[in-house]
């Protein structure tokens, strides 16, 4: 009798332990995002210092700028750099740089609260995507219209189209800092070992193959969290082969973007390589970085299309003489509506101003100063990276041959520059990672990638839930 | 029944109304540091939240603004929609399903082999060297789980992994490069034998406590019966730590229905045709990512739900299973 009782508290006892655990992981979720019916307007962000040649959007003196910065893999010293200068252009002011990781875990309690920081670098894994805060950022034209430090128009001191990858609705939304070009990359000395040249089109890539098979080696290898990278120069490709037209279907979602015959053509081309065995097995199963490694260390295979973020990313498991250098994306035939040189670049680590923040000019001022001669050299110098800011990288690059293929292929594409933003506007990369693993591994047929991209795509144009912003 | 020490011994015949007992600063601090603390803290933080939860599961709320709009069940409505979530909801069902199973099935006869499966000379005995075992087999509990996944993340390397490594050493050239996270058949596989080989350590040291509370006569009662090691096993061991054996079933099945940590540093994506995704990596994306907080919250609630009722399947297996023994033994 006495045992049958006990063991009926037990179990009441633990079905209680149960529920509470049940609950628990809903709970500590969520627990840090209690919303907060905190909606007072911020009228400190317009009262302000008076406007002048030094301080074009009026900053109030002694005033404390607060800046929460991506520390990723250009670290937030360059911001840094930029706030002590600011410091000391503005006795009294001081500027609090914080780097984070996690962007959008960080700041959402602070957006939600009305308590945003005054400038932030949106960037990363955890960025909040551009759609969700887009009323609540600044239009920075008026930062391009300012003169920088030096007393030019910052507008005349960048490179062509770094507007567009900041742009949402006709807003200036968010100012990208760094220059990145999206490339095919190379070890230049392997190359001239071996007196292969860089493909220009997709038949010379699939010869090519060929050529490194004999030699052992394979065309190309990726990593699981990379697949899409192959999905960025497919794209860039099939937008220099079928032009502008493409690049807009897809941009602006549209029921079969994916079939177009320049995109086509491009699968086509990839799915031979993949069927002839000229990827590196295995992709599928292995860490991305890893990867790139048995690219830049291993040299297994030959070419690797990526962001110009590579050379920095693989610094330290890159083979001495390496000489990595890139080339543009192949096109598919002389009949590319763009030339070869045509150049998939497009600024990155976008800054923003939350219109809410409590020393907004504060915040412009710092990209300002950012956005000086003095600042995007540093950046260059220590990150071996461009800026938007023209002109900021000497001949020798630095000592970096990537660096200067960069510069190179930029002057070489002149106008002919060109991005896209719907994958990361609409957030579907995790989605179409899983459509190019499969497609890499020769699992699925250029047929089933095809539908799966369009089914993605679809997905996204019938939610009317998801803010659609249409390119034009 | 005790009594409790707070209620006075009645001293008259009738009954007491509405006559209420002095608060004195005993009673009233008792009941402020053992009732109203307890339920206080255990509202704010536990339940709250959770009707916080399940209240946002009904707006469109982005994450990043103070205001949202009540939109009804339609969030409810998009998940059941939503391919790739309905995809990470089976990978939780199909992982609570087998991790506890099978973590439970070895965990226990590990325990077996350790307390009661030695020589049958004697007195009932593990098997020799079997403290040994206990320890070493306790080990990977010591590991956080965020560190077992990163170790098999190079274990399971195509190229440069020990798995392969090995594989292709004793001859099995076909393993050569073979993606064992990145190949939608082996994936699942993969990631739920690091869970069980991360818990049946620790649930086999469970157990063999639970055997050694089992009085020895027992056992040396069925042997004299002739039951053989399995049949004592099934027939005696089981029954006795029934109690242990649920509790371990769900404490796995809340852990499966997780099962974030490991999934997240196996594959962070989702794995091949998404067939690693979990619910929480899911739930995560969408409201960090996507910004849309709302609809994240749906995916939590859905969570909760399916925990509860995982646990009310355990509950009501075992005590189908329990109530006819109970009533043999009446």
């Amino acid at each position: 009798m006495s045992i049958e009782k006990k063991t009926v508290d037990r179990r009441t006892l633990l079905r209680g332990a149960l529920a509470a655990a049940a609950v628990l992981p809903l709970s500590s979720a969520l627990a840090a995002c209690a919303g907060s019916s905190n909606d007072s307007d911020n009228d400190s962000s317009t009262k302000g210092g008076k406007k002048s040649e030094d301080n074009p959007f009026g900053m109030a003196a002694d005033s404390t700028t607060d800046a929460v910065i991506f520390d990723g893999g250009y670290g937030t010293d360059y911001v840094a750099f930029a706030a002590t200068i600011m410091q000391k252009n503005h006795k009294g002011s001081t500027v609090k740089v914080s780097p984070t990781t996690e962007i959008s875990q960080e700041l959402q309690p602070r957006f939600v609260a009305g308590d945003p920081p005054d400038l932030i670098d949106n960037s990363g894994e955890n960025s909040i995507g551009f759609a969700t805060i887009l009323d609540q950022v600044e239009d920075l034209s008026d930062v391009l219209d300012a003169e920088n430090l030096e007393g030019t128009k910052i507008r005349d001191t960048l490179y062509e189209g770094i507007e567009a990858p900041g742009t949402f609705d006709g807003k200036f939304a968010a100012l990208n800092y760094v220059m990145t070009v999206y490339a095919v990359w190379y070890s230049s000395s392997l190359f001239e070992k071996n007196g292969w040249t860089p493909p220009k089109t997709w038949d010379e890539a699939i010869a090519l193959g060929a050529e490194a098979k004999k030699a052992g080696k394979y065309l190309f290898l990726w990593g699981k969290e990379a697949a899409t990278y192959y999905q960025t120069m497919a794209i860039g490709s099939a937008i220099k082969q079928g032009g502008d037209e493409v690049r807009l279907a897809l941009e602006n979602l549209e029921a079969n973007c994916w079939s177009k015959p320049a995109v086509q053509a491009v699968f086509e081309a990839m799915g031979t390589i993949v069927d002839r065995g000229y990827m590196k097995p295995g992709g599928a199963g292995t860490q991305f970085t890893a990867a790139q490694a048995q690219w830049s260390n291993n040299q297994d295979a030959l070419l690797y299309p990526s962001g110009s973020w590579i050379e920095n990313e693989m610094k330290d498991q890159t083979k001495a003489g390496f000489d990595m250098k890139g080339f543009p994306e192949m096109v598919v035939d002389d009949s590319s509506a763009m030339p070869w040189e045509a150049l998939h670049a497009a600024a990155g680590e976008p800054f923003q101003v939350p219109s809410k923040g409590k020393n907004v000019p504060g915040g412009k001022e710092l990209l300002r100063t950012m956005l000086s001669k003095e600042a995007a050299t540093n950046f260059a110098k220590t990150k071996l990276a461009p800026t938007i800011v023209k002109d900021t990288v000497p001949a020798d690059g630095f000592g970096s041959t990537a660096l200067v293929s960069q510069t190179d292929m930029l002057k070489a594409a002149g106008p002919n520059v060109f991005t896209w933003t719907f994958v990361d506007l609409y957030g579907t990369n995790v989605d179409q990672l899983v459509v190019w693993n499969s497609f890499l591994a020769g699992k699925s047929s250029v047929k089933e990638l095809t539908s799966r991209l369009q089914d993605i795509t679809d997905k996204v144009r019938e939610d009317d839930s998801i803010k659609k912003i249409p390119v034009t | 029944m005790i009594e409790s020490p707070l209620v006075p011994i009645a001293d008259t015949e009738k009954p007491r109304k509405k006559k209420r007992r002095p608060w004195t600063f005993d009673r009233i601090s008792f009941v402020l540091v053992f009732l109203v603390l307890p339920l206080a803290i255990f509202s704010v933080f536990v339940v709250w939240p959770f009707v916080q939860a399940f209240w946002y599961s009904l707006t469109d709320w982005s994450g990043f603004t103070p205001d949202m709009n009540f939109i009804g069940l339609e969030n409810y409505q998009k998940l059941l929609d939503d391919d790739i979530f309905m995809t990470s909801l089976r990978n939780n069902v199909y992982l609570a399903i087998v991790v506890p199973f099978v973590t439970v099935v070895l965990a226990f006869a590990l325990a077996t082999m350790i307390t009661v499966g030695g020589s049958s000379y004697g007195a009932t005995r593990g098997l020799r060297g079997s403290s040994f075992y206990r320890v070493i087999s306790f080990f990977p509990y010591t590991i956080p789980a965020i560190v077992i996944g990163l170790i098999w993340l190079q274990m399971f390397d195509p190229s440069n992994g020990l798995l392969n490594g090995v594989l292709t050493g004793i001859g099995l050239d076909g393993f050569a490069s073979y993606p064992w996270l990145g190949d939608a058949r082996t994936a699942m596989p993969a990631s739920m034998f690091v869970i069980i080989w991360g818990f049946v350590g620790f649930y086999m040291v469970l157990f063999v406590a639970a055997i050694k509370s089992v009085p020895g006569e027992l056992y040396d009662a069925a042997r004299i019966d002739g039951a053989g090691r399995l049949r004592t096993a099934l027939s005696v061991t089981l029954p006795l730590i029934r109690d242990n054996v649920q509790t371990a079933y769900i404490y796995l099945g809340i852990l499966a229905l997780d099962a974030f940590v490991y999934m997240a540093a196996l594959n962070p994506g989702g794995g091949p045709e998404n067939s690693t995704l979990v619910m929480p990596q899911r739930l995560l994306l969408t409201a960090f990512e996507k910004g849309q907080f709302g609809l994240a919250s749906a995916m939590g609630v859905v969570m909760a739900i399916a925990t509860l009722v995982f646990a009310a399947l355990v509950f009501t297996v075992n005590r189908l299973a329990g109530g006819r023994q109970e009533g043999v033994r009446r």
